[in-house]
């Protein structure tokens, strides 16, 4: 588990000119207000916590996270296996990224849900990766962790 | 950095810090660190309190963020760290 622990101090590591970079601004209070249309409504985040198992709202996508924070959530995902869930780039939609933090009460960007229901940001999904309480909520949801595997793997050796 | 532990407490930090000894008076130790380099966008923070016995994670974080609720949002985003006392 050591090398994993590794690779995600490298992720946590700030990004370049990180204090200043206006895509991490994760301020509540800001943009419209949602309720009762479009993207950001309660029914919409509803159904958007509901469609998967495992959905992450998050800076960017997978492929390309534009934040430190949900850089560290897909790679915490990755590290157990994880690579069937739903992501939602709340950059791309002001009333989504409102509707999120309005709907979790949570005033920051990235939130995990597990089930429909939340789980935390990424200092609460690293704690969980690190005290294995990650792989049993995988496992609650059918998901059997990567890192079950790298353990039996290194037992053998 | 080195310097930071030399140099006194930002106002932000101060301010941060008294929300949160108000708002919870039965915390043993709180600590919080402006990690945006003075710059207030970005906060660290540790509290360790017996007021978050038995509850979830994300509950005791919840119960910082309602405290914080005001300076948040000023913050462009923060970190906190939570626990119960062993004792």
């Amino acid at each position: 588990m050591s090398g994993s622990l590794r690779c995600l101090r490298a992720v946590l590591r700030p990004l370049p000119g990180w204090a200043v970079r206006p895509l991490c601004q994760a301020a509540p209070g800001s943009g419209p207000p949602a309720g009762g249309e479009g993207e950001g409504s309660r029914e919409a985040v509803e159904r958007l916590v509901r469609a998967h198992p495992v959905v992450v709202f998050m800076k960017g996508n997978p492929a390309q996270p534009q934040c430190g924070f949900s850089n560290a959530v897909v790679q915490i995902l990755r590290l157990h296996g994880v690579s069937d869930y739903r992501a939602h780039d709340v950059l791309q939609d002001p009333n989504l990224r409102q509707g999120v933090k309005n709907y979790s009460n949570w005033p920051t960007i990235p939130q995990v849900y597990l089930n429909g229901e939340f789980v935390g940001g990424c200092d609460i999904l690293l704690q969980m990766h690190q005290n294995g309480d990650l792989v049993e909520e995988l496992k609650k949801l059918g998901i059997r962790s990567a890192l079950l595997d790298e353990e039996k793997n290194q037992d053998k050796k | 950095s080195s310097c930071r532990a030399l140099a006194s407490q930002t106002e932000g930090e101060a301010q941060v810090m008294r929300v949160l000894q108000e708002k919870f008076p039965q915390a043993c130790a709180i600590k919080v660190v402006d990690i945006s380099g003075g710059c207030g966008a970005m906060y660290e923070i540790h509290i360790e309190s017996k007021e978050f016995k038995e509850k979830r994670t994300v509950q005791q974080h919840q119960m910082v963020n309602q405290a914080l609720k005001e300076e948040i949002k000023a913050m462009h985003g923060l970190r906190i760290f939570t626990s119960v006392p062993k004792h």
